[in-house]
């Protein structure tokens, strides 16, 4: 039986619905794009997906269960400030200012753990990128048809972000061919690939040769990924205890609109950031103490090194193909 | 229309006509029967059966796993369920970087162990919340274990209801699912019952999961620091036990400890010194170097004796004089006459060249010869009348610009040895040489001084651990945990804390009403006293006495096993020292036999001493203080230490006040200003009615009342029964044999006296005669004697016990409040609506 394919639609409708994209579109990894799809995590994060969680809506999914996971990020954070402050407006003057000394330290230990983590994941994928022409972070947004909840409703498409790359076992190849009705040649990011991992120009297959390369290098930086953040985050922590932060938490303000104290505040903040970091690298005492900051951050700095290195190594020699019998993860 | 991929396939794809061919008939037996086509895999996952909680196994397995996963990870090869628990690696290895960070910067033993229980209670807390909070009580209303885990045909462990999408029912067997239902209260005659067990099962874990990442950032940072707090009495009890042990080890076998410390610093330094500058002449940088080798942890007044010595091994007592004499006679005589409104001609003319000293040192046989001090006088005449010839010749060219030949002599010969430009000079080269007589004989005094620092290192360790005025010595934590024990005996409460914790003075009313309330009762307050004596008492399982203590508390003059040490260790030294030629340090460090006052030995005996006078004398006072109310309750009138039946009833009210706020309050300036009080100057003498008590407190007739009120300096008895009263006289009976119970009832009384001698015979120069004793304590003495006032010593530790509690109470709350709505929500969750046929569930 012929269906005509003017009837089916795996589609959505732009119309019906204001529609950002109305297919699984690859997007441009920029800062733009990035802020955007993290504003609309953290929007869906704290709003539309815990309603439909804590309801048990049959279309909540794993995406969503994962997204929800800045959740208890923030409120841990939060909670972990209140631990050490909250109680401080109980105490006696000197107790509350020894109190709250800690508590500013921890919270500003909360922001750049997450500010570090987060952050230092660049120091493995651009290089990486650089080196081999993968983006290991190239997202891309994700068109969901829900199941309606009852005949009427119709609004039964939801956009998530991904990442290509954010599973191993199926990446999203199709969504990195080239469009070959806008005049793209349908190979042209995989043949730009292999170019840089020295497989040669103009190759029949590029798509083929690369894949289980591109396999291999995403597996092994994030694995660098994995490991190397938590110990950029851990810096983060080590530079927030410093002393010299006490000199800002003194005049610290979050009152923009007292320009002066505001001003002052933030001249403070750089000033007791580069006294911190100096502390934080130099040390003081003798020993392991005096050099714990900089074990931790040459620590950190390897594991990135070293993250770059393996996930750069393999990739211009041949490579197990993982399709192949025997290989690791498939076997037919 | 939009368009999709299919479409844009189906559109670009190039048109052709189809060809029409008949399709073959289908034989569904004949395909089975010559299995031409693939089938799917059979699944060979299983649902993993066991309690909510990980077993060992589990655990252990689980670990093996990441480990693998780690291996695969860098070899490019893993999937993504071992990407999954590599995080899990990462976020445990970040952990620990932060707690060993952390762990260097804390400065005692419990701050950096702290930090890893820290880490440990965050972890353990994130993964008991939801086993706690959500698994368990789900299981319990519902019976579906939200967190039921399975292991996939690949042999992966994973979450049965991680993604709701994608549940594996078929691991569960219609009976299984049944009888899930059957708890779930569904009707057994709907239609589906199986689908519909399933979707309710689904509902509960997608709503209980949604419930966990709701509440985990609130719940773990408070569990974690609840169990923080939780384990901190139990972490200190052990550090405290293991370093008290440390310590008794340290002192039952110092010799062995001390290698420890053993770095052989001095020798190295006189090794440096003897390599550099074997066979130089001993100048005073070479003194001076091997003056720093050797005091580098001597105390100033040792290390003046200790230069002396070294002066006198280091120099022969002679000073060689040689070319390089006369060069630097030379330029200290251009010093010297620089500035003086000489001529630049009379300079050249009267200062000789280097080679007219020379020769003229070798004309007087001067020159390569060793001098002794004395002898520098030939050096300095025959240098003075050679410029004398010399300045009479340039007087005799220049009549007219002569100078004074006089003048010039006294600005050569008046000045002391260090400035003379003679003297000077020849002072600076000792014709003693570093030989090998004398490196050896350094190098042998390093090494005994090696040992002695090593020695003495460990002597310091000891003393410190014990008695450390530092946190976490045995003798603070015995002090915390008196102080905390104190208030918790006295029944003080939160909201009493509350009102009193900003004053210390209302602190003090505070405790003297409880006090006052505990000794009306006889029984409260045997129970009181007893508490505080056991607890006050136990110093000494802690800190032996007979390994270190204060003698001046106790009768014992034996030497304790610590004093015995330090003698052994200092006579020892000074022994060698005095071997070595070092009279003067020996002195200095050791003193002589049994004449060590003042010394390096006296300094560390009585570090320790002073430490457990001034701790134990707090504490003595505390339950003085309360036999002295004790006492005032139950005997008022009796007053038997001062014989206070003659005494009129308004002083009486008077003294009884002014002993209460002494005992338990009065600092070291109250006592040196022998109490100044606001008296009445004309008390009624004639009342000798007795005192009367309410519930402890005395019911004033006449105190409070007087209009005009002074001290009165002259009344000296006053000041002389007051001392008596609170320190001279016996101590109820009732406090005598609970405090000689716990064995120190001989240390209380022997404080007391001491209290009632030294500070009672201190002279103040306004009030002379008030003095129960003629006796002249040092200040030092005085301080240690008085402690700290049981008020200032509640006020400090009613804050912190105020801030544990307040803070235990607010996070406490909270968390049982969370923990309960948690569990109550989860009564309204997996509500469905029953299918035709059946009732709601």
């Amino acid at each position: 039986m012929y269906i005509s394919s003017n009837n089916v639609s795996f589609s959505a409708n732009k119309k019906d619905k204001n529609l950002e994209y109305n297919h699984d579109t690859l997007l441009k990894n920029n800062l733009a794009t990035r802020t955007r799809m993290n504003i609309d995590k953290f929007t869906n994060a704290i709003t539309v997906y815990p309603a439909k969680g804590i309801t048990g809506n049959k279309n909540a999914n794993f995406y969503e269960f994962l997204t929800m996971g800045i959740f208890p990020y923030i409120t841990g954070s939060a909670t972990l400030m209140a631990v050490f402050n909250y109680a401080g407006k109980h105490y006696a003057p000197f107790q509350k200012v020894m109190s709250a000394q800690t508590g500013n330290k921890l919270a500003l230990g909360v922001l750049f753990y997450g500010i570090m983590k987060s952050f230092s994941k660049s120091f493995i994928s651009t290089p990486v990128k650089a080196l081999t022409g993968i983006d290991t972070e190239r997202p891309y947004a994700k068109v969901i048809y829900e199941l309606p909840d009852d005949i009427n409703d119709t609004d039964i498409v939801s956009i998530e972000h991904h990442k290509v790359f954010e599973s191993v076992e199926f990446p999203r190849w199709d969504l990195l061919y080239g469009d070959e009705t806008k005049g793209q040649k349908r190979n042209y990011r995989y043949d730009k690939i292999a170019k840089k991992l020295g497989l040669g120009e103009n190759l029949n297959d590029s798509d083929q040769e690369v894949k289980p390369k591109i396999k291999e290098i995403v597996v092994k930086s994030s694995l660098a990924k994995n490991i190397s953040s938590y110990f950029w985050a851990a810096c983060g922590v080590g530079l927030a205890f410093q002393k010299p932060w006490e000199k800002y938490f003194n005049v610290m303000t979050f009152k923009f609109w007292k320009g002066k104290e505001f001003l002052k505040s933030l001249k403070s903040f750089g000033n007791s950031f580069v006294e911190s970091a100096k502390e934080f690298y130099k040390g003081e005492g003798k020993g392991i103490q005096k050099h714990a900051g900089k074990i931790l951050l040459g620590i950190a700095a390897l594991s990135s090194i070293l993250g770059v290195i393996n996930s750069v190594s393999g990739a211009k020699k041949p490579t197990d193909n993982v399709f192949k019998k025997g290989g690791t993860n498939y076997e037919f | 229309m939009s368009s999709n991929l299919i479409q844009n396939y189906i559109a670009s794809k190039p048109q052709q006509n189809p060809i029409k061919q008949d399709m073959p008939d289908f034989n569904i037996q004949h395909e089975l029967d010559n299995r031409t086509f693939i089938k799917p895999l059979t699944g060979s996952g299983e649902l993993l059966s066991g309690n909510i909680f990980s077993s060992p196994k589990q655990f252990s397995d689980s670990f093996v796993y990441k480990m693998k996963a780690l291996k695969h990870a860098a070899k490019g090869k893993a999937n993504d369920h071992e990407l999954g628990k590599i995080n899990d690696i990462g976020l445990v290895a970040g952990g620990l970087a932060i707690a060993t960070y952390l762990f260097t910067k804390r400065t005692t033993n419990m701050t950096k162990g702290m930090e890893f229980i820290g880490l440990g209670s965050f972890l353990a807390s994130m993964a008991l919340w939801p086993v706690l909070a959500i698994q368990l009580p789900a299981y319990l209303i519902h019976g579906v274990n939200v967190k039921k885990k399975y292991k996939d045909s690949f042999g992966r462990v994973k979450p049965f209801y991680q993604d709701p999408q994608f549940i594996p029912w078929d691991l569960y067997s219609d009976k299984e699912i049944n009888k899930i239902g059957d708890r779930l209260g569904v009707p057994k005659n709907i239609p589906n019952r199986r689908d519909f067990i399933q979707e309710k099962m689904k509902k509960i874990a997608v709503q209980n999961n949604t419930l966990w990442m709701l509440t985990a950032g609130f719940a773990t940072p408070i569990m974690s620091a609840l169990i923080c707090n939780m384990s901190e009495p139990y972490l200190l009890k052990h550090i405290d036990e293991k370093q008290n042990k440390k310590a008794d080890k340290i002192l039952s076998n110092l010799e062995d400890y001390s290698k420890k410390y053993k770095d052989n610093a001095v020798t190295k330094d006189i090794e440096t010194v003897i390599k550099n500058h074997s066979g130089a002449p001993i100048n005073k940088e070479i003194q001076d170097l091997v003056f720093e080798a050797f005091t580098r942890d001597m105390d100033a007044v040792s290390a003046e004796s200790f230069r002396k010595d070294l002066t006198k091994l280091l120099s022969d007592g002679k000073y060689s004089v040689n070319e390089e004499s006369a060069k630097e006679i030379i330029t200290n005589l251009k010093t010297q006459f620089a500035g003086k409104d000489f001529s630049k001609e009379f300079l050249e003319a009267a200062i000789p060249s280097e080679e007219e000293i020379i020769n003229l040192l070798n004309e007087n046989e001067l020159l390569g010869k060793s001098l002794k001090p004395v002898e520098f006088v030939k050096v300095s005449n025959a240098v003075v009348n050679k410029i004398a010839i010399k300045v009479h010749l340039y007087n005799a060219a220049h009549v007219d610009d002569a100078e004074n030949m006089q003048y010039i002599r006294k600005l050569i010969l008046n000045n002391k040895s260090e400035e003379h430009p003679i003297i000077k000079a020849l002072l600076k080269r000792q014709s003693s040489v570093l030989n090998e007589d004398l490196a050896q004989k350094l190098k042998n005094l390093a090494g005994i001084f090696d040992n002695f620092r090593a020695k003495n290192f460990a002597l310091d360790e000891y003393a410190l651990i014990k008695t450390g005025a530092a946190p976490e010595t045995v003798i603070a934590n015995y002090w915390n945990k008196v102080s905390n024990d104190f208030l918790k005996t006295l029944g003080v409460k939160q909201k009493e804390l509350e009102k009193v914790r900003f004053d210390e003075n209302l602190m003090g009313e505070l405790l003297r009403d409880k006090i006052e309330k505990i000794v009306s009762d006889e029984k409260s307050y045997n129970r009181v006293m007893t508490s505080l004596a056991e607890s006050i008492a136990s110093i000494n399982k802690k800190l032996k006495p007979s390994d270190i203590t204060s003698h001046m508390l106790s009768d014992n003059v034996n030497k304790t096993a610590y004093e015995t040490a330090v003698d052994s260790i200092f006579e020892n030294f000074a022994t060698q020292l005095r071997e070595s030629g070092f009279e003067r340090t020996a002195r200095a460090i050791a003193g002589n036999g049994e004449d060590a006052f003042g010394t390096y030995r006296a300094i560390q005996k009585a570090f320790a001493e002073e430490r457990i006078l001034g701790v134990k004398s707090s504490f003595y006072r505390l339950l003085n203080t309360l036999d002295f109310y004790h006492r005032v309750a139950n005997d008022p009138n009796g007053l038997k230490s001062i014989n206070g039946a003659t005494i009129a009833r308004e002083v009486k009210e008077e003294l009884i006040e002014l002993c209460k706020i002494i005992t338990l309050s009065g600092h070291s300036s109250d006592f040196a200003t022998k109490f100044y009080m606001k008296r009445n100057p004309h008390p009624n003498l004639e009342d000798m009615s007795p005192i009367e008590i309410t519930a402890g407190k005395v019911k004033n007739k006449y105190f409070g009342k007087a209009t005009q009120t002074t001290d009165i300096p002259n009344d000296k008895y006053f000041y002389q029964n007051a001392m008596n009263y609170m320190f001279g006289g016996e101590m109820s009976p009732e406090t005598k044999a609970i405090l000689d119970k716990f064995m120190i009832g001989d240390e209380v009384a022997k404080y007391r006296q001491l209290v009632f001698k030294n500070i009672g015979g201190e002279k103040y120069f306004y009030k002379p005669r008030h003095r129960v004793a003629n006796t002249n304590a040092s200040s030092n003495i005085k301080f240690l004697l008085t402690g700290i006032s049981p008020q200032e010593l509640f006020f400090k530790s009613g804050q912190q016990l105020f801030n544990t509690k307040k803070w235990l109470s607010i996070f406490g709350k909270f968390g049982a409040g969370l923990l309960g709505i948690t569990v109550l929500a989860q009564f309204f969750f997996g509500h469905m609506k029953v299918p035709k046929g059946g009732k709601n569930a």
